[in-house]
């Protein structure tokens, strides 16, 4: 298929360009106006708690979103939460795709008792929901950022690995592997020449879908003081403790958890647009 | 067919088989005498000692695991210490309450989903189509963490329709369980919709079509019937994972259930209730799977007929 | 008024696609009485299926017609739902190529052909079931196998229930579209040995769509050959094949291998397919064709009658 269907067909689908044009604007927000942001995120200051938010009143230098039971200012820490949050999923999508399509290719090459070790240990790890794994593994080993991203990693590394072998077991039976082979081409080579560029489309589509199931758990684990720990800030964690008094300063709760809501909102229209622009078998 | 069942019914065995070595290993793997672990901080010498013999820390490896696997056919999950009773009646006990939320959600979820999935699938690039997407697209992008705040805030807060937290009247349940089927709808009706239409494209539906037959019955007999195995497999899988969704909704919403249960002991380092949790709740889930299975085995045959 | 079952009058289908537009079927005439069997001959992609399935206004939704398909003397474009569900299955029936995609495969033969049957008469689900008996026995299936699945059985096996889908409700006529391509020759003989047999037992207008001139000479009194979605020789089978006039008829019958006869070298018609995205103005053969002139190329050949039996559409014959 070549880039100029690509780029068509991207141009016409409202989701991806609505998903990516609110990625973007995401990362700007996240990455870019901190550093004009006045307020640091951790700096408690016991004189101003509860302040409602100034909107834009002040420009950037007042609380635009008013300030927490600390006194911290509530939209410095929206920020650096929902960058922390993005760094993390990226890093635990990114390993989850390279394990799982690894592991992938390896059983679908193989076949035979490779192949059943993995799909059995596929299944032994769905078997346990995510959520209960994360916090049984975060509450028994300790609650800081590498069990964190391994917990993450591990909840979801089996979808891209069923994906790969199952491309993978259709390519290994194919003519032209087997062609490879008779012209002395060695494993390997024939797992990524020929493997790898079969399995693009269906993983980039995954990844995309990742994105948002990583960032979903990890707030889910903040919620419940199992993800990023306080005072660093996480839209989940945010969630949690401004739950308590949600009932006076709703703006407490209703930052992060929009910012949540257009997030993974925005990852999933970029999903399903992928899938819409790279779908051969998509009907016009 | 009954050939079939067995064939499920070992892979089942052998997945538990793993999951309790898993859990079974949890303890163990963390760094620290997994004897202290067990028992509440600041526990005297002699309580350890006591634990590490219950434990068997001192006999070999696969002693332990002898004893601990006997202990769950005899229901003994040893004693939570932070309740100070057995694991297994604190767990019986609040069962119930997340059975509920599990069923109830699930039902309502179905019944939205299910129609309003083919309904999209059939009328694919319509509005009715677009707008089920959007409504599911929502859907899926509402986190429990975010979705049980925003009910309790506006329904229970600011609308002060219905009560936020307790599980006194049906009308305590009503807001757990929308927040819960909320998001399991619109994966619901995504997958049907998707089913839908793939099974539309299928040749065998133009030749439905070729034999006279009507868009209704062709839509709500036979492409269904295409259509349903995802969506029972889904279903399966949503229902198998309640313990997941419930944790979040039961704390929020204060509901006495298991969901609630395991964010307690967590937070009272009750290993012995962690553990048993992470084995019922893949309990659940491999059982629910098992029984979705035979019943797609009826839908579909093809898988057990080979 | 005569008995004209079916008539197709200057017929063509254009299909709007992502990558460009495809001129699959170019005015197309064909008649078919009632009791007649005519053979559409032509290369796959030729546009015979898309005749097919406009016959029964089953074309995608990207697809615009010009030009009319009556049946009976009413188009079916203009049919209502209800008419063009009475007619299908019913008046017009049609069989399709691919077997193991034309069942659905989480029901049973038995319920399939049950199916077409309450679609059309109001029976009982048991007295239409015992009907499907029938029609598997007819088709030389054993009747236990009703309650079974698709995948439980050959393509051959499968073909033939997809034969007695088409029957059940004793159709006028009967749309077969490369109904043996898909299987292996010696099922292809049995299955052909079977249409035969039915064809003597009803007298159903056929229209048998296929690129094997040998099931045609067996089965059809005409012959319609089609290139690159227009027909370009028409008449009896006895007439074309014998002799036929069109280089392109020719070399069909030329290509096919004799096992009498001294052994010559199989004559191949030269040049490739036309591209349906791509057609030629004038004579859409003309790329390949070793009589042709300017005229060929600049406007297309309109049918000719030779003679009562034949007709041809080429500026080299006259």
């Amino acid at each position: 298929m070549n880039n100029s269907i690509i780029w068509k067909r991207m141009k016409r689908s409202p989701f991806f360009m609505v998903g990516l044009i609110v990625i973007m604007f995401l990362f700007v927000m996240v990455f870019i106006i901190p550093s004009f942001v006045h307020y640091k995120p951790t700096e408690n200051n016991l004189m101003e708690t509860f302040r409602s938010p100034d909107w834009l009143s002040k420009g950037l230098k007042g609380h635009v979103l008013g300030t927490d039971e600390l006194g911290r200012d509530v939209f410095s820490r929206l920020l650096y939460g929902g960058r922390y949050s993005l760094m993390i999923a990226f890093i635990v999508v990114f390993l989850q795709i390279i394990i799982g399509t690894v592991l992938g290719i390896v059983a679908g090459f193989f076949g035979g008792i490779i192949d059943s070790i993995i799909m059995r240990l596929c299944e032994i790890v769905l078997a346990i929901p995510n959520l209960v794994l994360a916090i049984a593994i975060m509450a028994v080993m300790g609650k800081n950022l590498s069990n964190l991203i391994f917990v993450l990693t591990f909840a979801g590394w089996v979808d891209s690995c069923k994906v790969t072998r199952n491309n993978a077991e259709v390519v290994r039976s194919q003519d032209f592997v087997r062609a490879s082979t008779a012209l002395g081409a060695t494993n390997s080579r024939i797992m990524f020449r020929e493997i790898l560029p079969n399995i693009t489309t269906p993983i980039i589509i995954l990844a995309s879908q990742r994105f948002g199931f990583t960032i979903l758990l990890e707030a889910a684990l903040s919620f419940l003081n199992l993800g990023i720990q306080p005072p660093i800030p996480s839209w989940g964690n945010m969630i949690s403790a401004g739950r308590s008094f949600m009932a006076i300063y709703p703006w407490l709760v209703f930052a992060p958890g929009i910012a949540l809501m257009l997030c993974i909102l925005a990852f999933n229209f970029i999903g399903d647009g992928l899938r819409d622009v790279l779908d051969p078998k998509r009907k016009m | 067919m009954g050939h079939f069942i067995l064939r499920r019914f070992v892979q089942t065995l052998i997945v538990l088989f793993f999951v309790t070595i898993f859990a079974f290993f949890l303890i163990r793997l963390a760094p620290g005498n997994p004897a202290i672990m067990m028992l509440p901080d600041g526990a005297p010498e002699s309580a350890v000692k006591e634990m590490e013999i219950k434990l068997g820390l001192d006999k070999p490896l696969y002693v332990q695991y002898y004893k601990y696997i006997k202990g769950i056919f005899t229901e003994d999950f040893g004693l939570s210490t932070a309740y100070k009773r057995s694991v297994g009646s604190i767990i019986r006990a609040r069962f119930p309450y997340s059975a509920k939320l599990a069923i109830w959600s699930v039902l309502i979820g179905c019944v939205i989903a299910i129609p309003l999935g083919i309904i999209a699938g059939s009328r694919q690039g319509s509005a009715t189509d677009f707008f089920a997407m959007m409504f599911a697209l929502l859907g899926q992008s509402m986190s429990p963490v975010w979705l049980s705040v925003l009910n309790m805030l506006v329904f229970g807060v600011w609308l002060k329709w219905l009560p936020t937290t307790g599980t006194g009247s049906y009308k305590h349940y009503i807001l757990p369980i929308l927040t819960l089927a909320y998001p399991m709808a619109a994966s619901i009706a995504r997958i049907g919709r998707s089913g839908m239409i793939d099974t539309l494209s299928e040749d065998y539906i133009t030749a439905t079509y070729a034999r006279g037959l009507s868009k209704f019955k062709v839509n709500w007999k036979y492409a269904f019937r295409n259509a349903l195995v995802p969506i029972v497999t889904l279903v399966g899988i949503q229902m198998g994972s309640f313990l997941a969704g419930t944790i979040i909704v039961e704390t929020v919403f204060g509901v006495a259930g298991i969901g609630q249960l395991l964010n307690i002991a967590v937070g009272n380092r009750d290993y012995a209730l962690v553990q048993s949790l992470l084995l019922i709740s893949s309990l659940c889930f491999v059982v629910i799977n098992f029984i979705v299975d035979i019943i797609n085995s009826f839908i579909d045959p093809r898988n057990k007929l080979n | 008024m005569s008995d004209k079952l079916l008539e197709i009058k200057d017929f063509s289908v254009k299909f709007s696609t992502e990558y460009a537009e495809v001129f699959a079927v170019n005015h197309v005439n064909i008649e078919i009485s009632s009791g007649e069997s005519i053979g559409l001959v032509g290369e796959t992609g030729a546009g015979k299926t898309t005749i097919a399935l406009a016959t029964l206004n089953l074309l995608s939704k990207n697809a615009s017609v010009k030009g009319d398909i009556l049946f009976k003397g009413n188009s079916v474009f203009s049919m209502s739902d209800k008419e063009l569900r009475t007619m299908r299955g019913a008046k017009i029936a049609m069989i399709f190529q691919n077997p193991l995609t034309a069942l659905n495969p989480v029901f049973t033969v038995g319920e399939q052909i049950a199916m077409v049957i309450r679609a059309h008469e109001n029976v009982s689900r048991k007295e239409a079931m015992e009907r499907a008996k029938e029609l598997l026995n007819m088709v030389g299936i054993e009747k236990r196998r009703f309650k079974e699945y698709p995948n439980q059985f050959s393509g051959g096996m499968r073909q033939r229930v997809g034969i007695a889908a088409s029957l059940a409700c004793n159709p006028e006529l009967l749309i077969a579209d490369e109904p043996t391509t898909a299987l292996d020759v010696t099922i292809q003989a049995q299955i052909l040995e079977l249409m035969k047999q039915l064809q003597q037992k009803y007298s159903t207008s056929l229209l048998m769509i296929t690129h094997n001139l040998g099931i045609i000479a067996e089965l059809c009194q005409k012959v319609a050959v089609m290139y690159a979605g227009t027909i370009i020789e028409y008449g009896t089978v006895k007439e074309v094949f014998s002799n036929p006039l069109h280089p392109y008829t020719k070399g069909l019958l030329n290509a096919i291998p004799k096992l009498e006869g001294e052994r010559k070298r199989l004559e191949a018609i030269p040049g490739l397919i036309a591209d349906p995205q791509n057609l030629p103005v004038g004579c859409k053969f003309e790329p390949r064709c070793t009589k042709c002139d300017d005229r060929c190329k600049e406007f297309m050949p309109s049918m000719v009658k030779i003679n009562d039996n034949h007709y041809i559409a080429c500026y080299a014959v006259n």
